[in-house]
């Protein structure tokens, strides 16, 4: 879901939840501490001075200032309280500004902003251009106001602090009145009720933005709160332990099942989780299937190892869901404070790494983390940034691999390998960087460089080897089914109106997905005569019900068959099997991997395939290298005998795709 | 109590659109703070501004030319449309004034928003709102002008005036008149609060790169270059840019490399987008439309990026876009105080590009707002260039769509 519009839209969503019920939690919070303020006040004391020092840490004002309405001169304002003391007794004009406050509105000046109504002769280190913030109050039932400044060189208030006023505003005004010597019954009550409810949703609110709302467990912000928190207390010698629970394949549950029962899974997990663990532990949601408990005390890892292992167990068992009984597994990664981090962020980091190890071995284990994955995790970011940059200075180039006759080693097709150089020359295999770009999404970023330089280099291949010869790339499950991706790339071949020329290797997996591959991208291959080819076959979901279902034009039987196929009696049969059913469908088969004479010789005297593909025939070059083999003093590097170019009239036996 | 109403007619000389929207205000029953018009390139600017003037003569006042005129709760107006969308509220203030843009952008707008802040009578507050429509060109430096002023803490919603064939025959108006160069800034504060959003519709296709040279703006009147930044992009990772582009979108722009020319249709679904910031460690990004191939292979676009921004090729498609403009809409009026029940009416902003894309789809956008809205009175204009607060920042962009929703 990664990168998707659905995931940023619901991110958003989720920050904005969360912004603005921290902000009413805090706004709760200030506001009870204020109220209390006002509220302890004995007597005839002015009540101003709680209230300022409440408000303090979050308008952030350098001076506060209350102006009352004036009994005894009509049109100003008295001041009745300050944050300095020589101003109380002021007087100030009730111009504009403090005509709209005093008439209920929350109003906040630009920095800029000069005050018509600042009285003559304040000279307290005030300034009229200092950022102002205006609340109305009552105050023992006369009209007044709550003046808020900040220094002239910082930030203005913004609409955040407004909002805030205005609750302030309203509570603070019934606060005063009920301080009054003569406050009533009625007012009395009525403040007491407001103080419950707000104390009430005061609580509400902070469990609400501290909580995921599915599964009421703490969220990832508020489980970071408390593990930092746990670790501050921790003396030399303690230990705590973090793990990461990922249910594994989630996200086809929600697809089978639907959402409903997805969110109801999530729920049950925690459940049972919860069940599992000690009072002293903690759990919390972080994301959409992900888990992290905390495990704290406990005397040796073994301990922890056993807990770990009863959730794992406990969470393979079926859940009843609306009548479906629903199996999942979880993934877990557990690293170890202090040895594998000091900060929660860090633990974290680290078990989520050794989780992903640990699903990468097999679903449903459990992996610990250590310095050999914290070492990999290193190489693994380095490997990434270098990759990024690799793709950004488009250091990869292309070798081509020949397919040939195998009766007479003419050359029919090559196949396209993508190869990474880098700065200092080294030329890096597709094993090295294939998965991981795959995983960071740059792989069609790499795959458009090989086009791209395919099709450069096309007018001296031609001269070197003819036209008929055919070119392979290779296109993995996950890109054949990115139809933008797929209708761009397919759109530059028919733009060198050699359509016919090239072929797209893909492996069955891209085939056995039904949905936009077979859909529309196949159609569009057939339309512009784009020939395809299923790569691999035998390794993976190997489905001869596939090959009936797919009008491929050839079929490459995977090295994994063919090694050693003359000692192999049942590799025989299923590749006569295989064979069988490739002529009935028209499908043209080459047989990959081929590196012995003995295997050459079997393919020849005991099946009718006659093209093939291994390091028997030829090992990838580069363009340049492999022209350059072609003439009369290079040796070809493989078999040590030199190719001949076959232009044959047929397009039968068509390459690769970008075979990484 | 806050309330608006919305008038849109169509299809008719201006003083037959004219006579028939009075008939309609007329029967209104409302006396507007703020009005807001927004009418087709081809009708006539001073009937409009006099018609204006002399209904509301107390009332804030501003928009402009719209591509193909607008659309309302009611559906599409269509070519030759003009939409009015009034807004009454006794308790707010609202303000409104006009500039045009002269060698300093920037001071222009900070004069304009003071103008308008004197104009609702709240010089020197902070306004809860400021909306802005203008001339596209010099979004960028109309958004520092603003921001001059009031940073960051507040949002600078807008669009950039339209015509319907890119020919440059869009206008502003506002209280001093018609302009074809100016900029017109409202200021609100209103007292049913309002919320806002500002979205694209379009997702990264995979390609991206760094821009490795612009064509620079000239900063200000001095002449004095200051940063490498600038609406043309020269190239990317060192190539010339709209080739690189082209490989990104998969030749679509090929017959038009050597020779140049528009190309604004061809890339609506393919915009450039620059990284916004990130939520979850997931990017959000502001798009920006290239809308000409220029000599030497360079890109023209309606937004200016500075050299070393890192691009993203996006895309996008119909049904997105159709269904972004509600869910934009829905996210504005679901941060009212008080949430979409507290709604009032709404302005909606959609990219001109956008609208063209989505071509005969149109009236399922215009449907898809007003469910968003509950059917409550909007105006939508189609423009070419949109300013919003994303990410906590006030920014131009391109193919965007912005929302406001006005609380009761």
């Amino acid at each position: 879901m990664e990168g998707s519009e659905e995931l940023r839209e619901t991110l958003v969503a989720m920050r904005r939840e969360i912004d603005l019920l921290r902000v009413e939690a805090t706004h709760a919070n200030l506001l009870l501490n204020a109220l209390d303020s006002v509220l302890c006040v004995d007597g005839d004391a002015d009540p101003f001075a709680g209230v300022f020092s409440a408000l303090l840490p979050v308008f952030e004002y350098s001076h506060a200032i209350v102006l009352i309405e004036n009994d005894h001169a009509q049109g100003t304002l008295e001041c009745a309280a300050a944050s300095r003391d020589s101003l109380v007794g002021s007087i100030w004009k009730a111009g504009r500004t403090f005509s709209k406050v005093l008439a209920g509105r929350i109003i906040t000046t630009l920095s800029s902003a000069d005050s018509e109504e600042w009285p003559d002769g304040i000279d307290v280190g005030l300034s009229q251009s200092q950022p102002a913030l205006y609340l109305p109050l009552r105050v023992r039932n006369r009209r007044g106001l709550l003046m808020l400044l900040r220094d002239c060189d910082s930030s203005g208030f913004d609409r955040t602090h407004v909002a805030l006023a205005r609750k302030f505003s309203l509570l603070a005004s019934h606060a005063f009145a009920a301080t009054r010597a003569n406050q009533t019954e009625a007012e009395s009550h009525r403040l007491k009720q407001l103080t419950e409810q707000l104390k009430a949703s005061q609580a509400e609110l902070t469990f609400r933005a501290n909580h995921d709302q599915l599964t009421g467990l703490p969220n990832r912000s508020h489980i970071q709160e408390l593990v930092d928190a746990i670790l501050m207390r921790k003396q030399p010698g303690q230990q705590l332990a973090l793990a990461f629970i990922d249910l594994d394949n989630f996200k086809q549950v929600n697809d089978f099942y639907g959402h409903a029962a997805g969110d109801a899974l999530l729920k049950r997990v925690a459940d049972r989780v919860r069940a599992e663990i000690r009072k002293t532990d903690l759990i919390g949601r972080i994301s959409g299937d992900e888990f992290v408990f905390i495990l704290d005390p406990f005397r040796e890892q073994a301990e922890v190892s056993a807990l770990i292992a009863r959730i794992r167990d406990r969470l393979q068992q079926p859940f009843e869901i609306d009548g479906a009984r629903i199996r999942v597994s979880a993934s877990i990664g557990v690293a170890f404070f202090p040895t594998h981090g000091s900060d929660y962020e860090t633990l974290r980091r680290n078990a989520d790494t050794a989780m992903y190890q640990a699903k990468t071995t097999s679903k449903g284990s459990i992996g610990f983390f250590n310095q050999t994955l914290g070492k990999e995790a290193a190489e693994k970011i380095s490997l990434e940034h270098s990759l990024r940059t690799a793709l950004r200075n488009r250091d990869f180039r292309y070798a081509l691999q020949a397919k040939v006759d195998i009766r007479d080693q003419r050359i029919v097709g090559f196949e396209a390998l993508a190869r990474w150089v880098d700065a200092q020359g080294r030329v890096h295999p597709p094993g090295k960087f294939l998965a991981l770009a795959s995983e960071l999404g740059l792989l069609d970023g790499i795959t458009n460089i090989v086009l791209d330089a395919l099709i450069d280099d096309l007018p001296r291949l031609d001269a070197c080897f003819g036209t008929d010869v055919s070119y392979s790339i290779n296109i993995s499950a996950a890109q054949a089914a990115k139809i933008a991706f797929m209708e761009q790339f397919v759109q530059r071949i028919a733009g060198t109106g050699r359509a016919g020329s090239f072929t797209l290797e893909l492996t069955e997996e891209a085939f056995v997905a039904a949905g936009p591959f077979q859909s529309r991208i196949f159609p569009l291959l057939r339309e512009v005569g784009v020939g395809v080819s299923i790569d691999d076959f035998g390794t993976g979901y190997s489905s001869l019900s596939i090959l009936a279902d797919i009008t491929a034009d050839e079929l490459k039987v995977d090295r994994s068959l063919i090694t050693s196929i003359h000692q192999r009696p049942r590799s025989q049969s299923i590749l006569r099997a295989i064979e069988s059913l490739s002529a009935a469908l028209s499908m043209y088969v080459v047989a990959e991997g081929i590196e012995t004479v003995e295997e050459r010789d079997f393919l020849l005297n005991a099946t009718s395939i006659t093209c093939g593909q291994g390091y028997l025939f030829h090992k990838p070059q580069f363009v340049d290298e492999l022209i350059r083999s072609q003439t009369p003093t290079m040796p070809m590097p493989a078999s040590g005998e030199r190719f001949s170019s076959a232009h044959p009239s047929s397009r039968s036996p068509q390459s690769s795709a970008l075979s990484f | 109590m806050v309330s608006l109403k919305s008038f849109v007619t169509s299809g008719k000389s201006t003083s037959d659109a004219l006579a028939e929207l009075a008939a309609a205000v007329d029967d209104s029953g409302i006396t507007p703070d703020l009005v807001c018009v927004f009418y087709d390139c081809d009708h006539e600017d001073q009937p409009i501004f006099d018609f204006i003037r002399q209904r509301f003569p107390n009332a804030a006042f501003l928009g402009g030319t719209s591509c193909s005129g607008v659309m309302n709760e009611v559906g599409l107006g269509g070519m030759g449309s003009i939409g009015l969308l009034l807004i009454e509220d006794p308790d707010g203030d609202y303000g409104s004034a006009a500039v045009r843009l002269d060698a300093d952008v920037a001071d222009c707008a900070e004069r304009a928003l003071h103008a308008a802040l004197e104009d609702a009578d709240c010089a020197g507050e902070l306004p809860e709102l400021i909306w802005i429509y203008q001339t596209p060109g010099q979004e960028e430096a109309v958004i520092e002008g603003l921001r001059r002023v009031v940073g960051d803490r507040c949002p600078i919603i807008g669009g950039s005036s339209a015509d319907n064939t890119v020919a440059g025959k869009w206008r502003q108006i506002g209280p001093d008149g018609p302009m074809n160069d100016g900029l017109v800034v409202g200021v609100v504060f209103s007292s049913g609060g309002i919320g806002f959003a500002f979205q694209g519709g379009y997702e990264p296709s995979g390609h991206n790169g760094v821009v490795t040279r612009v064509g620079y703006d000239v900063g200000d009147e001095s002449g004095v270059i200051t940063k490498a930044r600038g609406r043309q992009i020269i190239t990317i990772d060192g190539e010339p840019a709209a080739t690189v582009y082209n490989r990104w979108i998969g030749g679509v722009l090929s017959e038009k490399l050597a020779e140049g020319g528009n190309i604004l249709t061809d890339t609506t679904m393919y915009p450039l987008g620059i990284d916004a910031g990130k939520i979850e460690d997931v990017t959000h990004y502001v798009l920006i439309h290239p809308d000409q191939i220029l000599e030497d292979g360079a890109l023209s676009t309606f937004a200016s990026i500075e050299e070393g921004t890192q691009l993203y090729c996006m895309r996008g498609d119909k049904t997105r876009l159709v269904e972004r403009a509600g869910k934009v809409a829905a996210a504005a009026a679901a941060a009212l105080p008080g949430g979409i029940t507290n709604l009032a009416g709404g302005l909606i902003v959609y990219c001109a590009g956008c609208m063209l894309a989505v071509g005969d789809q149109m009236p399922k956008v215009s449907k898809a707002v007003s469910a968003s809205f509950n059917d409550m009175p909007f105006v939508g204009c189609f423009t070419f260039g949109e300013q919003g607060f994303v990410l906590d920042r006030n920014a131009h962009g391109n193919l965007m769509i912005s929302a406001i929703a006005f609380g009761r």
